[in-house]
């Protein structure tokens, strides 16, 4: 039987991305918080370099062995066998994916709030993508912008504003929402090609600007600036200034000694009573099962742990898994369309250095930017060129036919070229559909026994393959003008797994399509919160950490100031 | 209480206590250790075929100079340890090919005939495998085995993991000078 532990206010399951920020008002609050994470801290000194080898080839920072125990299986459709997806980034870390990601730290729209009424609005109701499940999200961008701004304050994130309250600066991205005020930190420098593809979008008219980061573009309540050294993608940063939670909000959060870290300790079930109310966690450290009794449960994993654990968390008032009564749970599940528009140019562009962050965007062709009548498709991509460049990924590098794969020829070849590619990521207005799902596996169990995840990616999606289809082409437009000699646009299948995925646990006013409320509470066991991307109900046109975060924050905000009618 | 708990408590509570964490620094260990996975035969049919991937020419050093032939033989007696088998199958069939073909092991035959037996065998599997592993031995920090005197890093012109990188560094047009040292350190790389 499970060890029963000191009852506590809230417990945190999870400290990456978005429990590690929730923490933070929790504490300063004088909630007494137990943070249950199944890995630990790292130490930039031992666990971060500046090694392709160890960062990307190995993934020994991204790839904990707990996370791979469980990593999910996929499958296109259900008429398919799941395979293990093999690798997937869920981290198990104190600061998590937060850890070793790209640090873009972007607000989403005030569109991508509204997607479903602005679309039918704007181009009719035919307009919405058939057998998508889109449903406006249950609060608008100005209701999110308050706690946006506290994230980008807290954590601390380099941008130029766009728009700060109708304002517009066209060094910022004019296609912002408004913002109350400044980024608390300037861009991340341009490195020269940055720059020379910032000249080249405007010649064509358009309105490049450098992209929000949380990176130090300067020192930083007394945290390092970025030194640029071009190991930034999955790797942790060893000067710190990388703003993962793990040294930004959880540090704030333990110094306010109202939080209590449980590290190596793997959550087993979520426990309810005969009321369908939580009660605590069972976890396992060091080989033992404990009970953490709690008035409140965050939960905060993984987009594909969130759902996996509720739906292992049957009981009697949950037969078919915790909150999932009206069977949302794993539902309105989708994986960001993302994709790499490489380029070669003729000279050398000197990307080695640097940080996929560090970069320029252009959002003309994203989100509801221009005029979608006739095209077939709502939404769009940001368009981001960016540096850091590796040698063995530099010497592997596509030979565009003009070169053999081996020999004197492609040596000559790598030595003129090697340092004249660009990379891009291009992110799509992605969507829920019916046919995409998380449940759990019947077949693959993890050591402990229990189904891991198992994602139903849904197939063809022809509203995202337009809207990708159409940014390649406008970003194949931007490297001529700035010079390409080839231009390589990959084909869009969209994710299997993914290292944004949303939905299984959506946001929304109705409880019979959405598993949380519009606070984040759940609509069946009222004192459940969860946080993180699995209650998105659409990604917008750029990564979704910032917002997740702003999300997790507002919940523990909600949290504090309704805790006698939450917590009774 | 869960439903799974009732019927199956002795047998869970043994998974439990059998599911031990690893450790990442074991993984780290493991990767490190200069064991070898390749037998001397094996070993000279992979330094003949992977000689004619990244040959020694006028640019420099190849592959084999470089010590690409050590990062690999470490790696499949490590990290890759899953795949060693059909590495070395891989190799097996290269040289049954070579002695079909061209009546010898691969090895045995002269850079020319190397060459053909390569050609011939562009975007198979083993070749794809072999060519991997050779760029990343290659092309690697030396820490791990290869890129014997940054003769990888110089070929593609590489500037090198200098620990903070100024403005200019990342200017266009500019020729930034080499920074030849491992992440690990003076003592790799020569």
């Amino acid at each position: 039987m499970a060890t029963n532990l000191k009852p506590v206010d809230v417990v945190v399951i999870g400290l990456g991305a978005a429990g590690g920020v929730a923490v933070l008002p929790l504490a300063r609050a004088g909630l007494k918080v137990a943070g249950i994470e199944a890995g630990t801290w790292m130490d930039p000194h031992r666990d971060f370099h500046a090694d392709e080898v160890y960062n990307n080839v190995r993934r020994l920072v991204s790839s904990s062995p707990k996370a791979q125990r469980e990593c999910p299986t996929v499958r296109a459709t259900p008429s398919q066998q799941a395979r293990s997806a093999g690798v997937h980034p869920m981290m198990n870390a104190i600061g998590g994916t937060s850890i070793h990601y790209w640090a873009q730290s972007w607000r989403l729209k005030p569109w991508d709030f509204r997607t479903r009424s602005e679309s039918i609005r704007r181009y009719g109701p035919n307009s919405i993508p058939a057998g998508s499940t889109l449903e406006d999200w249950p609060l608008t961008y100005d209701d999110l912008e308050p706690y946006y701004d506290i994230i980008e304050q807290e954590v601390g994130v380099s941008g130029k504003a766009g728009n700060i309250q109708g304002r517009i600066d066209p060094a910022g991205n004019v296609f912002e929402g408004p913002r109350q005020r400044e980024y608390p930190m300037p861009p991340l420098r341009g490195a020269g090609f940055t720059d020379h593809m910032m000249d080249a979008a405007r010649q064509l008219g358009w309105k490049p600007f450098r992209p929000p980061a949380a990176i130090n573009s300067q020192p930083y309540r007394g945290r390092n600036p970025c030194v640029f050294h071009g190991y930034c993608s999955a790797g942790g940063c060893h000067v710190g200034a990388k703003n993962s939670t793990a040294t930004t909000t959880i540090p704030d959060a333990v110094r306010t000694k109202n939080l209590t870290i449980f590290d190596k300790a793997q959550v087993t079930r979520i426990m309810t009573d005969a009321n369908g109310r939580t009660t605590g966690v069972n976890y396992i450290r060091d080989r033992k099962e404990y009970f953490q009794p709690a008035k409140i449960v965050l939960l905060a994993g993984y987009t594909y742990e969130n759902s996996r654990l509720l739906l292992l968390s049957k009981s009697k008032a949950y037969p078919n898994g915790l909150s999932n009564n009206h069977g949302q749970v794993g539902r309105h599940y989708f994986g960001h369309w993302v994709s790499n528009v490489s380029a070669l140019f003729p000279t050398d562009i000197n990307v080695w250095y640097g940080l996929p962050a560090q970069g320029a965007t252009v959002d003309e062709w994203a989100d509801d930017s221009f005029d979608h009548a006739g095209l077939g498709f709502i939404g769009g991509a940001s368009l981001h060129v960016y540096t850091e460049r590796h040698p063995i990924d530099a010497a592997a590098m596509n030979t565009y036919g003009r070169a053999p794969l081996f020999g004197s020829a492609w040596k000559k070849f790598v030595h003129e070229n090697a340092g004249r590619v660009a990379s891009t990521y291009l992110q799509t207005n992605t969507f829920p559909y019916e046919t995409s799902f998380l449940d759990l596996d019947p077949e693959v169990r993890d050591p402990l026994g229990d189904p891991v995840c198992r994602i139903t990616a849904g197939g063809v999606r022809e509203n995202e393959q337009r809207a990708l289809q159409h940014a390649q082409n406008k970003m194949e437009q931007w490297f001529r003008a700035a010079g390409a000699i080839e231009v390589t646009k990959p084909p869009n299948n969209g994710p299997g797994i993914s290292t944004h995925a949303y939905g299984g646990t959506r946001m929304g006013d109705n409880p019979e399509t959405n598993v949380v409320d519009p606070w984040g509470f759940s609509h069946e066991s009222p004192n459940l919160g969860i946080l993180g991307a699995s209650v998105m109900g659409s990604s917008g046109a750029r990564n979704p950490t910032l917002t997740l975060q702003a999300l997790a924050w507002r919940t523990a905000e909600h949290l504090v100031k309704n805790w006698k009618s939450l917590a009774a | 209480m869960i439903d799974r708990m009732k019927s199956s408590d002795v047998s869970r509570r043994e998974l439990i206590q059998s599911a031990a964490f690893v450790p990442l620094a074991a993984l780290i260990s493991s990767a490190q250790t200069p064991q070898a996975a390749l037998t001397p035969a094996q070993m000279k049919t992979l330094v003949a075929f992977i000689d004619r991937l990244i040959p020694t020419d006028e640019l420099g050093p190849g592959a084999v100079a470089s010590g690409a032939q050590i990062y690999i033989d470490r790696v499949l007696a490590g990290p890759n340890a899953n795949e060693k088998a059909a590495f070395i199958q891989g190799l097996e069939s290269v040289d049954a090919y070579a002695q079909r073909v061209h009546g010898a092991p691969l090895a045995e035959l002269s850079a020319g005939k190397r060459d053909q037996v390569v050609n011939e065998m562009v975007d198979s599997p083993f070749f794809n495998r072999a060519r991997r592993l050779t760029l990343e031995g290659m092309f690697s920090d030396p820490y791990y085995g290869g890129n014997k005197n940054f003769a990888g890093w110089d070929l593609i012109r590489y500037p090198g993991p200098r620990p903070a990188v100024a403005a200019g560094d990342q200017a266009l047009n500019v020729e930034v000078k080499p920074y030849r040292v491992s992440a690990y350190g003076a003592n790799y790389g020569h």
